[in-house]
């Protein structure tokens, strides 16, 4: 009986034991090894494209330091699945989609490893984004994160559903909010589709990127959400974009039900709000793309917008990363990045877009107004509570523009949710 | 049977040979690859957690040196006066008072009309089982279809349509999730029944009938009494599956609903927990999510249950 | 039993049938459609209308076979160490008395109430990091493999056998492990295919724990490939709604086959013949 009990005991131990010995993760290797790294991108058709040319480029060229690339689903569990990799040391070296938002939150787990610390690193990134890259530091002036690509966010309109609701499909009034009510009142009354625009009503922390913050962007001329350690929204400004979304939402000229789909392709909106790499799903549609609006209007090269942008960010786990750096500058230099272009449409974050690629846009006019919107993005903050922040004002935001109802206080809404993020910015 | 009559003698002297590991520890055997199994996959984590409730925690990558202070209770303290948290308990309990009668009573009858009938058995049988096999991703889109704005139902209601629509109705927005996981988990309680139901003795009825009862009377006097065990089951685990809900808002109303009016316990879990990186604010929830549920189970077995052990 | 209760019976257990049923007869429906139609008229749709297209292009984006076969293989592996692992403990539990019985109960119950989105991390930097498991069936099976429900209801089953029925078979000289295969077994039939059923739906549904431990495309089980594939990829196809649809209903099927098959083994008559005899 006793020996049973021992057994138990033994067995027990045992396993107690095995999970202190380490099986799969890594602590990641000194700072100027190089070796083979393991890299993984987004499994987006286009992106795809790139990132195979791009691994087959440099394994040709560098037989002892081959990259082993591997997908990972896009789409919002990929900062969870990120994660995870780096509390159980699994992550690999780069990863081609790493969110902004996340980021912080990864540099605190200590998962990321500072790009400024290679040589030239920080150079070589304010180089290539020239100001945009201030953005993408902390406040000590590290990069946990290289700026990659963005997409910046504007307002696509179907021409063929204009033109059927009585607009000109070459000049939408769209630049003004009272411009822009009256013309989806106009789409709606008509019938030409059931709502007019239709972002995603539903309360995940990231679909505030498209309602709130580019119209914020656009109507403040670039302010970030967070300064410093205070939070800028609960503002005039901010209150002019609630009240245009909330007055979408009250008179049935947005939905306010999740759809499965993309509402714009499908027609059953006419206008969506959204980057560039939706050229790719739009392509059935006849559509033309503005600006997002104002409450004035203002010309549309001081507008400013959201980036949605997906950076390159450099796991502690990696057992090479002098090599892993060597990557990512070949990753981002002037060659890759005009293939990037070239392959998916998305806006390098590069200074002098226009410039650099001048033969693409010409013969690519489509995305000008892409190219030339890409130089003033905003970002969402660097902080290590960011996600939660942006949880908190997601959360104000659907409880009274989506749902308060026509006698929502949004200006209180506004201020409960800065002082949430007041408060999150100021924990370490 | 006269081989039993000795065996109540031979057995009262075992009790004071007081075997160390009891008097059969073939059982410790038997039980124990599933012993350890508890041990590893549950028991550490479960006692991790825990750990996390009472410190500044999150996860750093290996080889990455962080401060992680003990806290005390600070974290059950922001957990509690956080309105969010209180506003997914009370969804829950409003979902477990829609779900758990409906529940009991649904399986219960149609069960009952299950064992009755003689044709065509294996039909409802299917049919009533066909949504709880079904992944709830499959699904969902169909219901998200069916419960639209401008859905089937809101047409078939007509004016009684109720506006804003099911899933974005603040106050509608529970009770809808609490009839999908009640039509979907249905199947399950309705096979508990039919077994239990099955093992009623004939002879029950038979004297219930003689002494003049019809067959309403009869459901009440004999039958609900008799599946009073398999009642406290239902009863505890559509309460414990419930009270864990995750899988129906996270799917049907993304990220908690309008205004928070689907959030569950187990979704805010997920999302402080794994999308923002504070497990530890994530694990207290979770510890208090346990206590009451072991709480409000343990107070089930007392007003419900006959013989649960 | 009278005509009319008769009837009402079947009244109640059809207008149940349908409001079970309906769904998944839109589902199929839906499946078929070449063009999504939310009106009443969609769930008797125009022969027009139907296509096997949704089927096709679903699969061009997420091999539907491979991910039933990883959806097998994990359910099947859970099934397994459940019914064998659980089987045993049920037993111990029930019949023997041992120290440490009453323990382990109250863990069998604890383990459902405790969520498990409070465990995935751990969990996951345990079979990650410590056991090397990612990326692997094993990974992704084994914070499933004993289901703690399963464990109470054989424990239960168990339970109701009559004592009488062990008595006489130890008298016959039958040790422990004769008495629970040859014995016991046999006559909770009904408690193996339950439990065979119940444990099939955990990670039959489960997308979450999957899709954490695998990143490899060609691991993942059908309910994780089919989430993806609704949350971000479905918008690109002609019929979004109606691919969905479409995989759902792949992945529906064996599941429903499954059960049409086994359900008849569902009758306990043999409880009761082996008390009576």
């Amino acid at each position: 009986m006793r020996r049973r009990t021992a057994a138990v005991g033994i067995a027990v131990l045992g396993l107690g034991a095995l999970t202190a010995c380490g099986g799969g993760g890594s602590t990641g290797g000194p700072i100027d090894s190089r070796g083979p790294i393991d890299i993984w991108y987004s499994n987006n058709e286009q992106e795809l494209a790139w990132g195979q040319q791009l691994v087959e480029a440099w394994n040709a060229e560098h037989p002892d330091e081959q990259i082993t690339a591997q997908e990972i689903p896009a789409g919002r569990s990929s900062e969870e699945v990120l994660g995870a990799a780096i509390a159980a040391g699994t992550a690999p070296c780069l990863v081609f989609n790493t969110a902004p938002a996340a980021v912080g939150q990864f540099a605190k787990q200590g998962g990321l490893l500072d790009l400024a610390q290679f040589e030239g690193g920080a150079a070589y990134i304010e180089e290539r984004s020239g100001d945009l890259a201030a953005q993408y530091a902390t406040a000590d002036g590290q990069y946990f994160q290289l700026p990659w690509k963005s997409n910046p966010v504007q307002i696509f309109y179907n021409r063929e559903l204009f033109a059927e609701a009585g607009i000109d499909p070459d000049d939408p009034p769209l630049a003004t909010y009272d411009e822009f009510l009256e013309t989806a009142r106009t789409i709606v009354d008509s019938g030409a589709a059931p709502y007019a625009i239709w972002p995603a009503p539903t309360s995940e922390f990231f679909q505030i990127q498209f309602d709130f913050l580019p119209l914020y962007a656009a109507e403040t001329g670039g302010t970030p959400l967070l300064d410093g350690e205070d939070s800028t929204f609960a503002s005039e400004e901010g209150l002019a974009v609630a009240e245009f979304w909330h007055t979408l939402y009250e008179d049935g000229l947005a939905g306010n039900e999740k759809y499965t789909g993309d509402a714009f392709a499908d027609g059953q909106a006419a206008m969506s709000i959204v980057g560039p790499w939706a050229i790719a799903v739009y392509e059935d549609v006849d559509w033309g793309v503005a600006p997002v609006p104002t409450s004035h209007g203002m010309s549309a090269d001081e507008i400013w917008t959201f980036s949605d942008a997906k950076n390159v960010g450099l796991y502690r786990a990696c057992d090479h990363p002098a090599t892993a750096w060597e990557v990512l500058k070949f990753a981002t230099s002037v060659e890759q990045d005009g293939k990037l272009l070239e392959l998916t449409g998305q806006m390098p974050l590069r200074r002098d877009l226009a410039e650099t690629y001048a033969d693409y846009f010409a013969a690519n006019p489509d995305y000008v107004a892409f190219g030339e919107q890409a130089a003033r993005v905003v970002e969402v903050p660097t902080s290590p509570n960011t996600v939660a922040m942006l949880q908190a004002l997601r959360d104000a935001w659907s409880g009274s523009v989506i749902f308060g109802g026509p006698d929502a206080d949004l200006r209180q809404a506004l201020e409960d949710a800065a002082a949430k993020f007041d408060d999150l910015a100021r924990q370490p | 049977m006269t081989a039993t009559a000795t065996t109540p003698a031979a057995v009262t002297p075992r009790r004071p040979r007081r075997k160390p590991l009891g008097a059969n520890p073939l059982g410790i055997l038997f039980s124990a690859p599933y012993l350890v199994f508890v041990i590893a996959i549950f028991a550490f984590p479960l006692a991790f957690s825990v750990y996390m409730a009472f410190h500044d925690y999150f996860f750093t990558a290996p080889g990455f040196e962080a401060d992680r202070p003990f806290v005390g209770f600070d974290n059950f303290r922001n957990v509690l006066t956080d309105p969010l948290v209180w506003r997914s308990f009370g969804n829950v309990g409003i979902f477990l008072l829609i779900n758990v009668p409906l529940t009991v009573v649904l399986s219960l009858v149609l069960a009952t009309a299950l064992n009755r009938i003689v044709h065509a058995r294996a039909f409802y049988r299917v049919a009533f089982y066909v949504p709880y096999v079904t992944a709830s991703v499959a699904v969902v889109a169909v219901w998200l279809f069916l419960f639209n704005g401008d859905g089937l139902v809101n047409t078939l209601l007509g004016p009684l349509a109720p506006d804003p629509s099911w899933l974005v109705n603040s106050g509608l927005a529970m009770p809808t999730i609490a009839l999908f996981v009640t039509w979907k988990g249905l199947g399950f309680y309705i096979l508990l029944y039919l077994a239990a139901l099955q093992a009623v003795p004939k002879e029950l009825y038979e004297s219930a009938q003689m002494d003049g009862a019809g067959k309403v009377r009869s459901f009440f006097s004999v039958t609900v009494p008799s599946v009073r065990p398999a009642t406290l089951l239902v009863v505890l685990l559509s309460t414990i599956t419930g009270a864990n809900l995750f899988t129906e808002p996270y799917l049907l109303t993304s990220g908690g609903g309008p205004d928070g009016a689907s959030v569950s316990p187990a979704l805010l879990i997920y999302q402080r927990g794994i999308q923002q990186g504070t497990p530890d604010t994530a694990a207290a929830i979770g510890v208090l999510l346990v206590i009451l549920v072991l709480v409000v189970a343990w107070l089930q077995r007392r007003f419900v249950g006959g013989e649960g052990r | 039993m009278s005509r009319v209760q008769t009837t009402l019976r079947y009244v109640v257990l059809t207008i149940g049938a349908i409001a079970f049923l309906f769904p998944f007869y839109y589902m199929f429906i839906g499946s078929l459609q070449a063009e999504p139609d939310p009106t009443i008229a969609g769930a008797f749709p125009n022969p027009a209308n139907l296509t096997g297209e949704n089927y096709v292009e679903i699969n061009e984006r997420i091999n539907l076979g491979i991910g039933l076969l990883n959806s097998g293989i994990f359910t099947c592996g859970v099934i397994l160490g459940t019914v064998v692992f659980g089987a045993l403990a049920g037993y111990a539990l029930a019949i023997l008395h041992w120290r440490g019985r009453g323990v382990t109960f109250a863990l069998a119950l604890l383990v459902q109430v405790v969520p498990f989105q409070l465990l995935m991390i751990p969990l996951y930097v345990l079979i990650a990091r410590d056991y090397g498991l990612a990326d692997t069936h094993l990974g992704m099976i084994l914070p499933f493999l004993i289901n703690s429900s399963a464990v109470i209801i054989f424990r239960q089953y168990f339970i109701g056998i009559p004592r009488d029925i062990f008595e006489a078979a130890r008298i016959d000289g039958a040790g422990e492990l004769r008495l629970l295969w040859n014995v016991a077994l046999p006559l909770v039939r009904p408690a193996l295919l339950t439990v065979v059923l119940l444990t099939f739906i955990g990670p039959w549904n489960e997308f979450l724990w999957p899709f954490l431990i695998t990143k490899d495309e060609a691991l993942q089980p059908l309910a994780v490939s089919l989430a993806n594939y609704i949350a971000n990829v479905a918008a690109t196809a002609s019929n979004p709604f109606g691919a969905s649809l479409a995989g759902a209903f792949v992945l529906a099927v064996p599941a429903v086959t499954l059960f049409i098959v086994f359900q008849r083994y569902f009758t306990s008559t043999n409880l009761g013949s082996g008390v009576k005899g």
